[in-house]
């Protein structure tokens, strides 16, 4: 008898763990579900470099060069323009005379 | 023509120095003097124009740049009166030919020597070109050092 409600017991609790299995594996996700949990922000891994943490930056663009003939010739007119300023300075000496800024693509 | 080294001097006095002189024919593009040359003779602009340069180094090529540029009736080479007589500067006859008159030190020192008055009155003068170039100088070397200071500053 008591080897008989010990059988029964095992294939009851066996029964029911087998459905709550069976339940577990079965089951969908309803779309009313709880939002998942937010994860914390993770930065974007960097690879790190081998010999060094100091990331390379790019070589500077080599802006366009002026012809030389035109350099000189900005020069040259700087000069002209410096001392068209210095002979108005030397004509009327104020400060703002001095300190007047030239229009000089050379410099600007 | 009227010379900015002889002003306040008669035509005759004028005259008398001009006669010391020789003139002298510059193509166009061509070198009166270059930098660091002795310094015997003392110009007078005639004719055209003289460009007044500096070396300066230009992606590593050395171009002469314009300093200043001295016209008609102007004086050249001052150098010739000033020791240690050296050039500071290459003189270039610009687009033109240009023509000047060439006085030589040794002769204008004893014409001096002869008419103090005249040459008294042409060291003035002498006095005021120097004293202009001085001043103009000095005032594009101190807008250039403003220039430098509010480029530091920024």
């Amino acid at each position: 008898m008591e080897m008989l409600l010990m059988g029964l017991c095992m294939a009851v609790f066996g029964a029911g763990v087998a459905a709550a299995a069976f339940g577990a594996a079965t089951r969908t996700e309803s779309p009313s579900s709880e939002a998942p949990p937010k994860l914390p922000l993770v930065k974007a891994v960097v690879p790190t470099r081998f010999f060094s943490e100091h990331v390379a930056t790019p070589a500077a663009i080599p802006t366009r060069e002026v012809p030389l003939e035109v350099l000189l010739l900005q020069i040259e007119n700087h000069v002209r323009m410096e001392q068209a300023a210095a002979e108005s300075f030397l004509a009327y000496p104020t400060q703002a005379q001095l300190h007047s800024k030239t229009n000089s693509p050379f410099v600007n | 023509m009227a010379y900015e080294l002889l002003n306040g001097l008669s035509s005759a006095e004028a005259e008398q120095v001009l006669l010391l002189g020789a003139r002298v024919v510059v193509p166009p593009g061509t070198s009166l003097f270059r930098l660091g040359d002795p310094a015997d003779r003392l110009f007078l602009v005639e004719r055209g124009r003289i460009k007044l340069t500096l070396p300066v180094s230009v992606r590593g090529r050395e171009e002469d740049i314009l300093v200043e540029e001295r016209a008609p009736g102007q004086a050249v080479g001052w150098s010739a009166l000033i020791p240690p007589y050296r050039f500071t500067l290459t003189a270039t006859a610009a687009l033109q030919e240009a023509e000047l008159v060439a006085l030589p030190r040794e002769a204008l020192l004893e014409h001096f020597a002869g008419h103090p008055a005249a040459g008294h009155k042409i060291a003035l003068n002498l006095a005021v070109v120097l004293g202009h170039r001085l001043h103009l100088f000095q005032t594009m070397w101190l807008r250039e050092i403003q220039r430098t200071v509010h480029t530091h500053s920024v």
